[in-house]
């Protein structure tokens, strides 16, 4: 017996986002769009414009991404002398120091972690607009990773925030947060909500096509 | 699928969504839009922002760190150092650094770079926010010359004068002394000034001293002040007493210059920027009356020069009017004889209304002996002296002092001496000379004898006699004097003489090598470079360790 994969949009089926009233799909020309008949709610069958909200995202990601490693993220002024300091520069200050932990914490939050979504989001991206069918149940566990993984570089900016608030000690020492800071928030942010706003079940959506 | 199927059946009886028209438009490619500005605006202003990138040689690195020095123009940043690297024949450091945007216009030649640090030398204790903040590049730019990318650092900060009011003077001086960069300079012992450079004039072969000379003071000089080297102490002993004269402890280790007009003289015309001075080695001599323009002749004599050395008078009628600067013996090789030039210096300024140049500003007379108008000057005085000669005009040697033999040139008219011409040997013009007539010494001689025989000697003998007597009754109350003398006034010319003394030996203690003064200033200075020394080794802790401010040392955790 052939197991039929049945989804939603197969039995021309749509649940409604906000009070979860199932409706049937109408048939739309042009420029219509669907509405829940009880709660008056836009209805979608995946999530609107995923893929070009995604790559959008992405690649404003992406450019905020050369500011935040090229400008200092903390500015430490001791004495007077103001130094900045940028991730990298910040990572190689904690290796030369053998402070190997901290250094992996801060490579991989700020460096490792977005850079991996980069190319995951990339990737995804890719492979559903050609409409790969490769290894779909791989492709959506990466997905659940960069999604759960996201806000986790977050982490830089709070160290930076915390550093901020704690080292306050007037003339002697004093940090404040670098232009870097905001740019690297607006990164974290936006593949955050790239993150978000692509549909897995675009992945599966290739499957069904090929299996008719 | 099924149409008995349960499920299907409850799938019918769902109901249909609402169809609406709505509009397609996604916005969300506003966002990469928006972010594409923001990072473009950021390059640009990186790249607009970047100034020129300039090197500075230096002699060493010394508290220089890439990336972190800065360059500062009135404690405003205007660079960074981005890189120091050693020249390849190891004799100084290239300091590479980026100015900023709006610096790019004052990188010329005449902009000037030292690196700023902590600096205690006598008389100032500079630069010690440095201490704290690490040593930085000082600049001074400079609004004209031409542009330049490649520059000498100063070893030392010079003295910032530009844009401030006041004057600059130049001090003609035979040798710096004590004088540095930074030595102050008085006006009746108000600090006014600083000198700012020195250099060697090779033309004139003197030094000249650059001073600049504060608002308002700078009114207080004219045409004829006169400049006085006020480094050290002054002691002069006269009828008055001791006397001593000095500006300020600081003049006395550091040095300093210190002006003002002669006592009873009118002030002429107020200096102007640049104007030369001569630099007098000390008060008491810028207070004499001096005579700036020299002339120097030769001449040649025939007799023995024996007893005239450098320095002897040069008189017309009993005034001085010169010296003798250099006598030298010359072999002639074509006459096998020896002549004795003889150079002697005139100051025409004595003789008044004689060449007429006694009126010119002085820097002008200076100036002629190596400037351009030198050759119609002295053409003009050659001929003043030409007409004296041809009047009879000539130098002789005269015994001045009988017990000594020593010799002075006397010039005075002969009307009957043989005709003769000023002519020039080398670079002097050289004068006529006479001979001591010998002839007229034996025409003396006998004048003398003669009248020795008229001399009653016998009638002599009985006044001496009676003279004799006299004398004694003279020697006995001069006895008398003399031991109210020893008695009364000796033993006080003692006691001052001890108190003098005394006070010399006070003044050794207070100023000498072992003084409490001199040994206080060492155990002071000794201190505040071990004071330094411990702050810089605080700094450099703190440095690698910035924890340590809120962890404290490593060594009180474990």
């Amino acid at each position: 017996m052939k197991v039929v994969h049945a989804s939603a949009r197969k039995l021309g089926l749509v649940s409604c986002q906000d009070c979860h009233l199932l409706v049937r799909w109408p048939e739309l020309a042009g420029r219509q769009s669907a509405s829940c008949p009880r709660c008056g709610s836009e209805l979608h069958q995946r999530r609107p414009n995923s893929i070009a909200r995604t790559w959008a995202l992405v690649i404003t990601a992406m450019i905020f991404y050369i500011p935040a490693n090229i400008l200092p993220m903390t500015i430490t002024s001791t004495f007077g002398s103001k130094q900045g300091d940028t991730i990298i520069s910040g990572i190689i200050y904690f290796i030369r120091n053998g402070s190997w932990g901290i250094a992996l914490v801060i490579f991989t939050a700020s460096v490792f972690v977005p850079l991996m979504k980069f190319v995951i989001m990339i990737s995804l991206l890719l492979s559903v607009q050609f409409k790969s069918v490769w290894r779909p149940k791989d492709r959506t566990v990466l997905y659940r990773m960069t999604e759960a993984i996201g806000r986790w570089s977050m982490v830089d900016i709070f160290v930076v925030t915390i550093l901020v608030a704690l080292v306050k000690l007037g003339v002697l020492a004093n940090i404040e947060a670098g232009p870097a800071a905001l740019y690297f928030a607006t990164v974290v942010v936006t593949t955050m909500i790239a993150a978000e706003s692509f549909d897995p079940r675009l992945i599966w959506d290739v499957l069904e096509e090929a299996d008719e | 699928m099924s149409e008995d199927n349960h499920g299907s059946r409850a799938v019918d009886q769902v109901p249909v969504a609402r169809v609406q028209t709505g509009r397609s438009f996604s916005v969300i490619w506003v966002v990469p839009i928006v972010a594409l500005l923001i990072g473009g605006w950021l390059a640009f202003k990186a790249v607009s922002a970047k100034g020129p990138t300039i090197t500075i040689t230096f002699e060493n690195a010394d508290g220089l760190v890439a990336d972190k020095t800065l360059i500062k123009f009135k404690d405003v940043e205007v660079g960074k150092v981005t890189q120091i690297e050693l020249l390849k024949d190891l004799s100084s450091v290239i300091v590479t650094a980026e100015m900023h945007k709006d610096a790019e216009d004052y990188m010329n030649e005449n902009t000037q770079f030292w690196v700023v640090r902590a600096r205690v030398a006598a008389g100032e204790v500079s630069g010690l926010g440095t201490l704290f903040s690490g040593a930085y590049i000082g600049c001074n730019p400079s609004l004209q010359g031409k542009q330049a990318r490649h520059f000498r650092g100063l070893e030392k900060p010079p003295v910032l004068t530009e844009g401030m009011p006041g004057r600059h003077f130049v001090l003609e001086a035979t040798d710096l002394g004590s004088l540095d960069v930074g030595a102050p300079v008085y006006y009746r012992g108000i600090k006014v000034g600083q000198v700012v450079e020195y250099d060697f004039d090779k033309q004139a072969e003197t030094v000249l001293i650059r001073v600049f000379i504060h608002a308002p003071y700078h009114e207080k000089v004219f045409a004829n002040t006169r400049f006085w080297n006020a480094s050290g102490v002054d002691l002069t002993m006269d009828a008055t007493g001791v006397k001593l004269d000095t500006q300020s402890l600081v003049s006395i280790l550091l040095g300093g210059v210190a002006y003002d007009l002669r006592p009873h003289v009118q002030p002429k015309a107020q200096a102007d920027e640049n104007q030369m001075f001569i630099l007098y080695p000390d008060h008491e001599s810028s207070r004499q009356k001096t005579y700036q323009v020299k002339r120097y002749y030769l001449m040649y004599f025939d007799q023995s020069v024996r007893g005239l050395s450098p320095g002897a008078p040069v008189e017309i009628k009993g005034i001085r009017v010169g010296e003798v600067v250099n006598v030298e013996l010359q072999f002639d090789v074509q006459t096998l004889d020896f002549r004795i030039p003889v150079l002697v210096l005139l100051e025409p300024e004595r003789l008044h209304g004689l060449l007429a140049e006694q009126n010119a500003p002085v820097e002008v007379a200076v100036r002629a002996e190596t400037g351009a108008e030198r050759g119609s000057h002295t053409e003009k005085i050659l001929a003043q002296i030409e007409g004296l000669v041809n009047k009879g005009f000539r130098a002789q040697l005269k015994t001045g002092n009988l017990l000594t033999g020593q010799l002075y040139v006397d010039l005075d008219f002969y009307p009957d001496a043989s005709p003769a011409q000023l002519r020039m040997a080398g670079d002097y013009p050289v004068f006529p000379t006479v001979s001591a007539p010998s002839e007229e010494i034996v025409e003396r001689v006998d004048k003398i004898l003669v009248n020795i025989e008229r001399v009653p000697f016998d009638r002599i003998g009985e006044d001496l006699q009676l003279a004799i007597e006299s004398m004694s009754a003279t020697l006995a109350d001069i006895r008398t004097l003399s031991t109210t003398v020893n008695r009364e006034i000796v033993p006080k010319v003692n006691a001052s003489l001890d108190r003098l003394e005394a006070i010399l030996a006070d003044l050794d203690t207070t100023l000498g090598p072992d003084s409490a003064l001199n040994y206080n200033a060492h155990q002071m200075a000794g201190e505040l470079s071990l004071t330094l020394r411990s702050l810089r080794s605080l700094l450099e802790y703190l440095e690698r360790d910035p924890q340590a401010l809120l962890l404290g040392k490593d060594g009180d955790k474990k």
